[in-house]
């Protein structure tokens, strides 16, 4: 007889540079289930499945897989016991191509041959993977020119096909428009029916209500709660995990009449030697006083046109204008600061914060060329340092123990207040955010969901990219979708969902 | 109902290993401390193995070289360019460049500054400070075309500053055998400086040039610690992705520290010439490229931690030296000794990184 539990922790506990993460933290799995693994950022839950996988050994505990007691050495050894863990920030090189990047992974279980072969057997079964999933992955693609939405696909491939058969999946909708996401839920529902363990570490309350069989929630490093999400309300939901009661989403709110005409960008398209441009003429004008969103499937040039908008490299022809200064295409993302735009990337790592560098260098650079943190020739360090602490007051960045720290430590949501905090240290006329609430829990999401409509109610133009159609329709006050490189249909608020939908869907 | 009868905790090995997030610098201090300790003691059991009896290497190193006012005055005398070499390549490798040609750019410092003593260019009053100019520019040209190569084109510095030390060094060669040889005796170096193009002696029989290389190493702590262009190089050093995508001026950034990096290793080169030999020589340069790596590393790139790091390898030189006379250890185990240092370093790097944690069993 196959034991009930498929994975259990029991009693584990688990400390960083002095900061409990988990306390006694009880975690059991059913084979056959999605467990929903819900909680705030910061609550423990990746440190939960981080020690499940194998990465982190715990201070105390114990770990059980079918009901046997194991030591877990590494995450190889988690791989060999059928526990795969897709990671919220993903693990794959990203030089290599999708074949390649799985061969890595699996290398030692395929038998041998030489090393085309293996890469072609190895593209044969992502290829199979995939169309089972409903992806669609081009086992020959390079990471580096996949979108995140689709590096996450190939990680979920990377995982099943090593063998896991306990799927630990770490915020995995966080990326996926609202169709991916039901599509790979739905999946791993199939996967769980046929016996599999599924393990969603999420915060969205509706992928818990529709998709899970059994939910436990964390908050501040404990486990609360385990119960059968149809047992209970959303509301329940929300307060047991946020520990109080918090707003669960806020009404459609529309601006006043907006102002005058920003930033116009015209034709704009990528610049590529062979294949499909990922911007394909893409036209807009955003007015002052205005949210304007961007929906779409991810990959359909959103990273592309948030790197053009923000500054960053990217070989396109067209036209940026910011009205009244002029092209904006020759200036850096500092001048472009300088000029009152603030940017909050979809990389916070990779584009926003240096994680080695600690809060207050990471918060100078907002306002660096003005002069209050002193001349060139001399920071002044307590001015960095005073300012970084009222804007870490005023916008409630949480875990700063003090400006010397390294901005890595800072959870997901802290990290991303940090980013507002810095690019809002000048009082901004056009902000772009690109996915802001990646990753974030219900009160961080809020939080900058706040920001975003006070700086669009201060005058401001924002402009919102996000693969969250949810997240644009409460935000915005118009809403662009786009879809192989271009805008192909604008809508006013309110919005017709399925008409958005049809948009998003139909030009791909 | 299992394979395993006898359920067992979670862990029962006695070491995690995890990768560390913060660690105080004291501590950091502690480990760096004693990973420079290990590494003393190991070369101190190379040398006993050598031949050295073990009682006379503290005496060697520590009596002779340390507490005698003269062998003193002859590590501190050897530190200045040392440091200078090191705070050079402190510099360039906190842009993340390469700049393996500090043997180079000091050997062209030198040329430059005895340009300005063969031509007698300007006021005798004014020849040391022209000489000091001329070898700071010329140590800055010699790094100029393997950082604009770098920008430009993307070619590695690593092997444009090597090659550009060779060429360095052939034309030094060149100049001692051909159009700045002595007259006097026709050996391959240049003639003698003038009293007044030396670097004079300031307090104490200290030569003027480790007070200019201490005022230099507190230039470049400045440099990377107060000022913007300092803050903009962290960002370029620890994440130049992210510092490209927030608009730092990494391309400037990189150019200016380099430029910097070149024009010490420039001035190392006029410390040696008119500090020590008092004229341009064709081996004065010999391992000095080396030494300043190996500082900027033991230092981990930090200017005063290089300050120190330069005074110990003087002390060693000097040490060394003695050494070779009394026991007829070669002068290479001076550099086997520097080896051994870098190598325990490097180690302790490990712990810095993580943390060993003992775990108690459940048993």
């Amino acid at each position: 007889m196959k034991p009930e539990n498929a994975i259990q922790l029991t009693g584990v506990s688990k400390t960083f540079d002095g900061f409990r993460a988990l306390v006694d933290a009880d975690f059991t799995a059913k084979w056959g289930e999605v467990h929903a693994l819900l909680g705030e950022n910061g609550a423990g839950k990746s440190s939960l499945m981080n020690i499940a996988a194998g990465l982190y050994g715990p201070e105390g505990g114990s770990l059980f897989i079918d009901d046997n007691a194991v030591e877990l050495k590494g995450p190889k050894q988690a791989a060999r016991l059928g526990i795969g863990m897709v990671h919220q920030h993903f693990k794959l090189v990203t030089p290599f191509t999708v074949a390649e990047n799985i061969l890595l992974n699996l290398g030692h279980q395929l038998r041998s041959g030489w090393h085309r072969q293996r890469l072609r057997q190895v593209s044969d079964d992502i290829r199979a993977m995939a169309k089972k999933l409903g992806f669609h992955i081009d086992p020959d693609a390079r990471i580096s020119r996949l979108s995140i939405a689709e590096q996450q696909r190939v990680e979920i491939v990377k995982v099943l096909l090593a063998g896991a058969k306990v799927l630990i999946l770490d915020e995995p909708t966080a990326v996926l428009t609202e169709d991916e996401a039901e599509r790979l839920l739905t999946t791993v529902q199939g996967l769980a029916r046929e016996g599999a363990a599924v393990i969603l570490v999420t915060h969205k309350m509706n992928d818990v209500l529709r998709y899970a069989d059994q939910v436990t929630i964390m908050r501040a490093g404990q486990t609360i709660a385990r119960l059968k999400p149809d047992s209970v309300s959303v509301d329940e939901l929300v307060k047991l995990t946020v520990g109080e009661s918090a707003e669960r989403s806020e009404p459609v709110m529309n601006a006043a009449e907006p102002g005058d005409a920003l930033l116009s960008v015209r034709q704009l398209v990528s610049q590529v030697s062979d294949g499909h441009p990922p911007l394909n003429g893409v036209d807009l004008t955003l007015h002052r006083g205005e949210i304007y969103g961007i929906a779409g499937v991810g990959g359909n040039g959103q990273s592309e046109l948030a790197n053009v908008l923000m500054g960053l490299p990217e070989a396109v022809t067209g036209e940026v204008e910011l009205i009244g200064e002029g092209s904006l295409s020759d200036l850096s993302a500092l001048q472009r600061r300088q000029l009152g735009i603030a940017s909050i990337p979809a990389d916070r790592y990779g584009a926003a914060l240096a994680g080695p560098l600690s809060i207050a260098d990471n918060f100078a650079l907002g306002d660096i060329h003005s002069g209050r943190y002193g001349p060139p020739w001399w920071l002044r360090q307590r001015a960095i340092e005073n300012a970084s602490d009222a804007a870490v007051l005023q916008f409630d960045v949480q875990g700063v123990r003090s400006q010397k720290q390294k901005a890595a430590l800072l959870s997901g949501g802290n990290a991303q207040k940090l980013v507002i905090a810095r690019e809002f240290s000048r009082p901004p006329n056009l902000v772009l955010a690109h996915s802001p609430s990646r990753g974030l829990d219900v009160k961080a999401t809020l939080a900058v969901r706040e920001r975003l409509k006070a700086a669009r109610d201060q005058g401001a133009a924002v402009l919102l990219i996000s693969e969250d159609l949810d997240e644009v329709l409460t935000l915005a006050d118009r809403i662009g979708v786009m879809s192989a490189g271009r805008i192909v249909a604008e809508f006013s608020q309110p919005a017709d969902r399925q008409a958005i939908g049809q948009a998003m869907v139909n030009h791909v | 109902m299992s394979e395993y009868a006898v359920k067992r905790p979670l862990l029962s090995y006695k070491f995690s290993l995890e990768i560390r997030q913060q660690m105080a610098w004291y501590w950091q201090a502690i480990i760096l401390a004693a990973s420079l300790l290990i590494g003393l003691l190991i070369s101190g059991a190379i040398l006993v193995a050598a031949g050295v009896p073990a009682g006379e290497l503290l005496n060697e190193f520590v009596l002779y070289t340390l507490l005698d006012v003269q062998s003193l005055q002859s590590v501190i005398f050897q530190a200045s360019p040392l440091i200078l070499v090191g705070l050079a390549g402190c510099l360039a490798f906190r842009a993340r460049f390469w700049n393996l040609g500090l043997e180079g750019q000091m050997i062209f410092g030198a040329i430059g500054a005895t340009a300005i003593t063969m031509w007698e260019v300007g006021h005798p009053a004014m020849r040391l400070p022209l000489m000091i100019i001329a070898a700071l520019v010329c140590g800055l040209l010699w790094a100029v075309v393997p950082v604009l190569l770098r920008l430009k084109l993307g070619v590695n510095e690593i092997v444009s500053t090597l090659m550009l030390n060779y060429v360095a060094i052939n034309f030094l060669l060149h100049l001692m055998y051909g159009a700045w040889k002595d007259p006097k005796d026709a050996f391959p170096y240049s003639p003698k400086y003038e009293a007044f193009e030396l670097l004079p002696d300031v307090f104490g029989g200290l030569s003027l040039s480790i007070p200019l290389a201490l005022v230099i190493a507190v230039v470049v702590f400045w440099f990377v610690s107060l000022s913007r262009a300092g803050l903009y190089l962290r960002f370029v050093d620890q994440s130049p992705r992210v510092a490209r995508a927030l608009g730092v001026p990494t391309a400037r950034i990189i150019l200016i520290t380099v430029l910097f990096s070149g024009a010490l290793a420039g001035l190392a080169g006029l410390m040696v010439a008119a500090g020590q030999e008092g004229r341009l020589t064709h081996s004065f340069y010999v391992g000095y490229g080396f030494s300043g790596i190996l500082i900027a590393f033991l230092a981990r790139n930090n200017p005063i931690a290089a300050t120190c790091a330069a005074l110990l390898i003087a002390t060693l030189f000097v040490g060394g030296r003695s050494l070779q006379v009394f026991y007829q250890i070669p002068f290479a185990m001076v550099q086997l000794i520097q080896a051994v240092l870098v190598i325990c370093v490097a180690s302790s790097d490990f712990f810095i990184r993580h943390r060993i944690r003992r775990i108690q069993g459940g048993d």
